[in-house]
């Protein structure tokens, strides 16, 4: 029977530095496997859309460009990703990660929760396509042909 | 719990939907003489999330991640649980490796969870001391499974067929680094909460439940197993790479909080020897099979112990993509019935504890529907009752 | 230390009035930032106790239904003013007491329980179920450790002779700290304290995770922020008062802040070293042990004189 078993704890933390990190005053180096922000790779990407198909919260939308020239766009959804991986274990050709370094992901607006990634004009080439508002369900015109 | 009684003058204090002493809605309603609790009765069902009937719409891969996240605090037993499952169906097994590091990050996690449960029922009692300072303890292994699965929470650590990752020699010493801090703590908190006088006087002797009501009530977990009833699902069934690694049952005869207390800290024993075993003999090989995506028709029941008790899933597939039926049947169900045939007698002080002793997870259980109907009884089949389902929401 | 203050001066501001309620909220600062780092955390900033009672001022006051609004609204009012008055004949900052007179150890004690007593008439006022309770087990609790608690704080007053707590206070500055010489009775007198102020683990009352917030759960706004001042210049005229009787006496504003800080630390080590004790244990703790080693410690002071 003792009373104040913790004694010996509360006497050394008065002299010991708090254990609470001021964030983000200090800020810890992430550790190496944090699932972070999603990167994408579109010279590996071949368009099979496994990712899509596997995506537990239809987070990533991949819209061809052109096929025979393995030319994508990827959508992204940064507010509906779970962070779950599966789409970067689906992949058959690595073109998925997950970035261990962007993971304050907070936004203000919800612009900033729509990423995409491929070729600069490849993008341009759709966004001049799509006629919708950011965050809605797009309405691409099928791609055109090319030689 | 649904008779007709004469009306009383009676004293009802609710704990619940919102309390602090819930960390998530339930409601009790406690009925007191004074101090005295004289009856109590639980209504579950705030949390209930549609997990089950959302599973059907997803295929087998995207499946588990919503599993996962039935509970934030025992994710991976419930997506490990699903992925068993699944694995029987299709009639694969996963690589020995994969079925380690499985096993490897669920006693991670029970060692999480058991700590956190520590921090909680320490502050339902009013010992924030304790609380902050195993809360501060499990950081070390919130970093640790944040260095080897990605995430402190959720972890993803399952896909069908295998696990995501692996486990290398930086991940192992980080590990057993934590081990060797924690294993001195816990030895420090068993000796606090045996000895600690005002601790004592809260959880001795409060809640007591015999051998014989822990049976008959239906108790899982280490809810049980202070009471003497030696059920472990590591040890009757073994699951994953427990062959292997066996786990031996802890038991306490006391059956009131002091041994629930005193059985949870020494399973954290018991887990990092399995910890650092594994570490040590963590057998080679791949890290995942392949499933296909149309998993073979069949039904199949997949058991583990998750840190609160028994967790039951039932899989039914009808060869498609998307599962045919899961359900799941968590511990934290199995165990009301304890916190209520044990609560009349008790003070009102003791309720928050009695509650926290049983270590509920509110969102992991809501997958009951009460249908009261007094007029008619009839039996629904699982077909009319889906049908019923479906034609509600057109 | 003996100044001459205008009486209006003293009253309103310095020793009493607004130095009192800023005073205060340094205390909890103090209290709340101690306990913090005995559990190895960080704890509040300066001026969260400022904050707080600022925020709570300017938030609406939320009357629910069926409670006397006279009593609602009176008295968190009452609860302060208590310890506002009761501030004023402790040798509050080093400064002897303007408005002392013979027998105010009496009335000072029972102005300190007006607290207790007022958040139980509080409590007892709404239809709230944790209010109820909360004020059953506030009321129960006055009952148990206020016999004790005015015995130790006899003791001193027997060895000075004198019922006015300016002449107490001379006496334990000329003599032996009354600490090593009444032992037993700072013990009771400090737990009695923490039991009187409803610190943990006495704080069974408004037991967060049992009954929300005690009697003061349906209290916001205006009403709350004047009970938690309250709250925090009774913790300032309990620790002046037992400095003043055990500490050797507070000659001096900087002895004031030594020893009351003092008595902080000791205090709020206690209150992170111990579980919440139940309504039942709390009462039987001080009616077995606590009145027993009050009765002894007065015994052995009358058979010793």
């Amino acid at each position: 029977m003792r009373i104040g078993a913790m004694l010996g704890d509360i006497s050394r933390s008065l002299f010991k530095r708090p254990v609470t990190e001021r964030y983000p005053f200090e800020r810890k180096a992430a550790p190496e496997r944090l699932r972070g922000q999603l990167t994408f790779d579109p010279a590996k990407c071949t368009g099979c859309k496994i990712c899509v198909r596997d995506c537990p919260a239809n987070g990533i939308e991949i819209m061809v460009v052109d096929k025979v020239a393995k030319r994508f766009v990827m959508r992204f959804h940064t507010d509906r990703c779970t962070y779950c991986a599966q789409c970067v274990v689906s992949c058959n050709f690595d073109a998925l990660g997950m970035s261990h370094e962007q993971w304050e992901l907070a936004a203000l607006s919800k612009e900033a929760f729509l990423v995409s990634f491929g070729r600069e004009e490849d993008i341009q080439a759709l966004l001049n396509q799509v006629t919708c508002k950011p965050g809605a369900a797009p309405v691409v015109p099928v791609a055109p042909a090319t030689t | 719990m649904d008779t007709q009684q004469e009306p009383r003058k009676t004293f009802v204090v609710p704990i619940g939907p919102q309390h602090p002493a819930l960390k998530e809605p339930g409601h009790f309603e406690i009925t007191v003489d004074g101090e005295i609790v004289t009856a109590a009765t639980v209504r579950l069902g705030y949390v209930h999330r549609g997990i089950e009937k959302g599973v059907e719409q997803r295929n087998w891969a995207q499946a588990m991640y919503m599993l996962e996240r039935i509970c934030g605090i025992c994710s991976h037993v419930h997506a490990t649980a699903y992925a068993l499952g699944v694995e029987a169906l299709a009639g694969v097994q996963a690589p020995p490796r994969a079925q380690a590091i499985r096993v490897l990050v669920a006693e991670l996690e029970r060692v999480h969870s058991h700590l956190l449960w520590l921090g909680v029922a320490a502050h339902e009692g009013g010992f924030d001391t304790l609380f902050m300072y195993s809360w501060r303890d499990r950081e070390m292994i919130m970093d640790v499974l944040e260095g080897l699965t990605g995430n402190r929470v959720n972890y993803s650590c399952n896909v069908l067929g295998g696990v995501k990752f692996d486990v290398d020699d930086t991940q192992a010493d980080a590990i057993r680094r934590a081990v060797d801090f924690l294993e001195p703590r816990t030895h420090h908190y068993l000796k606090v909460v045996t000895t600690d006088e005002t601790l004592i006087g809260r959880t001795r002797n409060v809640g007591k439940m015999t051998f014989l009501e822990a049976e008959t009530l239906g108790t899982v977990g280490p809810t049980a197993r202070a009471s003497g009833v030696p059920r472990d699902i590591r040890v009757d069934s073994p699951y994953a790479a427990y062959p292997d690694f066996p786990v031996k049952t802890i038991t306490a005869t006391a059956g009131d909080l002091e041994a629930k207390f005193v059985v949870r800290i020494q399973e954290l024993f018991e887990s990092y020897r399995v910890i650092r075993e594994i570490l040590d003999k963590l057998p080679a090989g791949d890290l995942a099979v392949r499933v296909k995506p149309r998993v073979p028709p069949g039904e199949t029941v997949s058991r583990v112990e998750a840190p609160r008790g028994e967790l039951f899933y039932f899989l039914k597939s009808a060869g498609g993509p998307n599962p045919d039926r899961v359900k799941v049947r968590t511990p934290s169900l199995c165990n009301w019935g304890s916190v209520l045939a044990t609560a009349p007698g008790h003070k009102l002080a003791d309720v928050p504890m009695l509650i926290a002793g049983i270590d509920p997870c509110f969102s992991c259980n809501d997958r009951l529907v009460t249908v009261r109907r007094r007029s008619s009884a009839e039996t629904w089949t699982w077909a009319k009752l889906r049908q019923y389902g479906i034609e509600y929401y057109r | 230390m003996n100044i001459e203050l205008p009486p209006l001066v003293a009253l309103l501001l310095f020793p009493g009035g607004l130095f009192l309620l800023s005073a205060g909220t340094v205390y909890e600062w103090a209290d709340r930032k101690l306990v913090a780092r005995f559990q190895n955390r960080i704890g509040p900033r300066w001026f969260q106790p400022v904050a707080d009672v600022v925020k709570l001022l300017a938030k609406e006051e939320i009357v629910p239904d069926g409670v006397n609004p006279v009593l609602f609204h009176g008295l968190p009012v009452v609860a302060l003013v208590g310890t506002l008055t009761a501030a004023l004949y402790v040798p509050m900052a080093g400064i002897a007491p303007s408005y002392s007179f013979t027998g105010d150890l009496i009335v000072t004690l029972y102005l300190l329980s007006l607290m207790t007593l007022s958040m139980g008439l509080a409590g007892a006022n709404t239809l709230d179920r944790f209010s109820l309770i909360g004020a059953n087990r506030a009321l129960t609790q006055l009952f148990s450790y206020e016999a004790p608690f005015l015995m130790a704080l006899l003791g001193p007053a027997i060895a000075a002779g004198s019922w006015q707590i300016s002449q107490v206070d001379a006496y334990a500055q000329g003599h032996w700290w009354l600490v090593l010489t009444q032992p037993v009775g700072f013990l009771v007198a400090l737990v009695g304290l923490m039991g009187k102020l409803e610190l943990p683990p006495f704080d069974s009352p408004e037991a967060e995770t049992e009954i929300v917030a005690g009697p003061m759960t349906e209290y916001s706004g205006r009403g709350w922020a004047l009970f938690r001042i309250g709250r925090d210049v009774e913790l300032l005229v309990g620790l002046t008062l037992m400095a003043a009787f055990y500490l050797g006496g507070l000659a001096n504003p900087i002895e004031f802040m030594l020893k009351t800080g003092g008595l902080l630390l000791v205090t709020a080590a206690l209150q992170s070293l111990f579980c919440r004790l139940r309504i039942d244990q709390t009462v039987g703790m001080w009616w077995r042990i606590g009145i027993l080693l009050a009765l002894a410690q007065l015994f052995l002071l009358v058979f010793m004189r």
